[in-house]
């Protein structure tokens, strides 16, 4: 459904790119959930935003790589042109809802005008319809809420807007950039049971941004771990759980609080990540892994695979279980 | 407890008007909430999404006004003060807002926003001590110095969120009241900032309110909870009791929602969760009622008021635990 080959978005000038993005590949078969994880600023939104077609003008670009939907190659065209070509169903909810949502229309309008671009109905069929979306995600009192202002929703209620105008394009591919951070677990749960269910009933392909380990554990089919902008590891979820193979995977799942309750003070990986344009020879972690050895400094390591879709960018991986 | 209590919540009502469809309502966002806070303790508040935390936060650093009810800071009344006791309790209580990007100005950089608080009530005394105090700041929320010149938009959500937590810390305040600081965080950032704000709590002798929707996170940062539903607080104890052993039903449906980090114990679709509640239509007895699998009829008509449950002060409004 999704395929994205070799992506590398970057920023400063042409002559001397900085890459925030660096060659990242993934694939998202209809009906399955990838999750991604990584660090704070590794390039996750980057790297949706380009799949998308809406990086902010001017700064990052696209420098390499291919976007595929359904094999056609989308990396240069607008959403709009997307949209002309008969490729429009892709929606992505967006990392902060303040910045998306316009903070003087009323959201029924705001989800309306979602309705409308898609599905071609106005007035008060695309308000009904509003007002089904806002039922979707659990939305208390949809029908009045459809008149309410941003500012007048707590800011899990303005995350529920989000989604319901990602949904209304009845999308085939839905980018979920860190979707539910603001919610309870209770609105949560029912949220990722939501997406999974949408995602087996109308064979969507999801990318589901999280640094959430239990988010990831519960919804993802496959999972990509993300690092200095680069894919470091992906599995089976089963598999990433069980066995995570990269140092950097191993790092995150010993910072659980969940794995740690209790202790005076929760372990973190060492160090910071590299800022882009400072990275050297040898592998991107190097500075901060357990197991680096000296060749790893020296040359990028290769990507192996370790098992049945299991990859893992690193010379030297782990091949225990995880203490728990 | 309310001996040494910095802050104190008493009966706290926060009602907002609204226009919906040509007809004025009210929604009452708080609907008498009472907390206290000891000296150097951190507090977590947990509750379902729009049951009014964020309005609580607001309302002790006097950026919503509340209906009734008393807000302490050091025995002294906050609600209505002004001059400068007003200006000297908002230095001493800070909030970490829960959208950092919407409370960043994006045309200022970040070394202006950190040292917002600062410049307005003249900390620094030259150009230099401003600086250092930047990027002291930053480094100590594990932001390199070099982030001061950077725009807001230049930054991942994480990056931001620091940049929140930086802001709050800068006048070294006595109380931190965090709405969510950590919810945009990837779990190692989330780490140091929860070590940070460890570290910062005892070298300050800071107390705080630890607004979070992740138990795991509060059980890590706070030895005491508060569970709010509908505008009320519905539980109270150690967070540990709360995580081993909920006991108010809404609590209990919120231990069962935490997504476990196994996937081979899978949760989706297994857990009924129930209706959110209505903000325009209170129900008469418990808010909680409809959603109840404990429910008898006095939950219909009758409030359930906290009191007292066991040990160690723990509290509880239910009818029927
Ligand atoms: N407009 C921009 N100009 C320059 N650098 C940028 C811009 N936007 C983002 N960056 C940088 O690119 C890197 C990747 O940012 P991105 O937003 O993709 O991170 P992320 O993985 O989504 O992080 P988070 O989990 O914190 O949201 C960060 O280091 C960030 O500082
Ligand atoms: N300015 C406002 N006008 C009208 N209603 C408001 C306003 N601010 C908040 N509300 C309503 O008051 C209730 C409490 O909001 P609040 O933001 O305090 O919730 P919260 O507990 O912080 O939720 P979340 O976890 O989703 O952030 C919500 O139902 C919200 O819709
Ligand atoms: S290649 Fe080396 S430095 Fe990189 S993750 Fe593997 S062991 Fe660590
Ligand atoms: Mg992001
Ligand atoms: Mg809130």
């Amino acid at each position: 459904m999704l395929s994205v080959h070799d992506l590398t978005v970057s920023i400063g000038p042409e002559t001397a790119p900085l890459d925030i993005v660096a060659g990242v590949s993934f694939d998202i078969a209809k009906g399955e959930i990838l999750g991604l994880v990584g660090e704070s600023g590794c390039g996750k939104s980057m790297t949706s935003l380009a799949v998308m077609g809406l990086l902010p003008q001017p700064g990052p670009r696209v420098r390499a790589g291919r976007v595929l939907l359904e094999g056609s190659d989308v990396t240069q065209l607008q959403p709009w042109q997307r949209v002309e070509a008969g490729h429009g169903r892709m929606a992505m909810i967006f990392q902060e809802p303040m910045t998306s949502l316009n903070p003087v229309r009323r959201i029924g309008d705001q989800i309306a005008e979602a309705v409308k671009v898609h599905d071609g109905t106005s007035g008060a069929a695309a308000l009904l319809r509003a007002r089904e979306l806002l039922e979707l995600v659990r939305m208390p009192d949809p029908a009045m809420q459809l008149s309410a202002y941003p500012h007048q929703l707590s800011g899990g209620q303005r995350q529920r807007v989000m989604i319901a105008i990602a949904l209304a394009c009845r999308p085939q591919v839905l980018i979920a950039d860190e979707p539910t951070t603001a919610l309870d677990v209770t609105i949560q749960v029912q949220i990722l049971g939501l997406l999974r269910e949408l995602c087996n009933r109308l064979d969507m392909a999801i990318l589901f941004i999280t640094h959430d380990m239990g988010v990831i554990a519960q919804l993802a089919d496959r999972v990509a771990v993300m690092y200095a902008g680069r894919i470091v590891e992906t599995a089976p979820v089963e598999a990433l759980f069980d066995r995570p193979r990269h140092h950097y995977t191993r790092g995150l799942m010993d910072c659980m609080p969940s794995r740690n309750s209790g202790a005076r003070r929760l372990p973190t990986i060492s160090g910071q990540p590299p800022a882009p344009g400072t990275v050297g020879a040898g592998c991107v972690f190097a500075s901060r892994c357990a197991g680096v050895r000296e060749p790893c400094r020296v040359a990028s390591p290769p990507r192996t695979g370790v098992a049945n879709g299991h990859e893992v960018l690193c010379a030297f991986p782990l091949n225990g279980g995880v203490a728990s | 407890m309310s001996g040494d209590a910095i802050l104190e919540i008493r009966d706290l009502k926060v009602s907002f008007r609204v226009r919906r469809a040509g007809r004025k309502y009210q929604v009452q966002a708080v609907d008498g909430a009472s907390l206290s806070l000891a000296e150097g303790e951190v507090l977590g508040i947990v509750g379902e999404s729009g049951c009014g935390k964020t309005t609580v936060g607001r309302s002790i650093v006097g950026l919503v006004q509340p209906d009734s009810g008393a807000i302490s800071f050091r025995g002294g009344e906050m609600i209505g003060a002004g001059g400068t006791k007003l200006r000297e309790m908002r230095l001493n209580v800070r909030m970490v807002f829960q959208d950092p990007y919407a409370s960043l100005n994006p045309r200022r950089t970040i070394g202006d926003a950190v040292a917002e608080a600062g410049d307005i009530n003249g900390f620094f005394k030259s150009r230099a001590e401003r600086s250092a105090a930047i990027s002291a700041t930053l480094t100590a929320v594990g932001l390199d110095p070099s982030f001061a010149a950077r725009y807001p938009y230049e930054l991942s959500g994480g990056q931001r969120q620091r940049v929140g937590i930086a802001r709050a810390i800068l006048p070294t305040p006595s109380i931190v009241i965090a709405d969510e600081p950590v919810s945009a965080l990837d779990v190692s950032v989330q780490a140091q900032v929860l070590n940070l704000m460890m570290d910062l709590r005892e070298e300050l002798r800071l107390s705080m309110l630890f607004i979070s929707h992740d138990l795991g996170v509060i059980g890590q940062i706070s030895s005491r909870v508060a569970v709010m539903y509908m505008g009320r607080i519905v539980e109270q104890a150690a967070t540990r009791a709360v995580l081993d052993q909920p006991l108010h039903p809404y609590t209990r449906a919120l231990v069962a929602a935490i997504p476990k980090p196994d996937p081979t114990k899978r949760i989706l679709g297994a857990i009924e969760t129930g209706e959110p509640p209505s903000l325009f239509k209170r129900p008469p007895g418990c808010a909680y009622a409809a959603r109840c699998p404990l429910a008898s009829d006095r939950c219909l008509v009758d409030v359930p008021q906290l009191r007292p449950a066991g040990t160690d002060g723990r509290a509880v409004a239910c009818h029927n635990v």
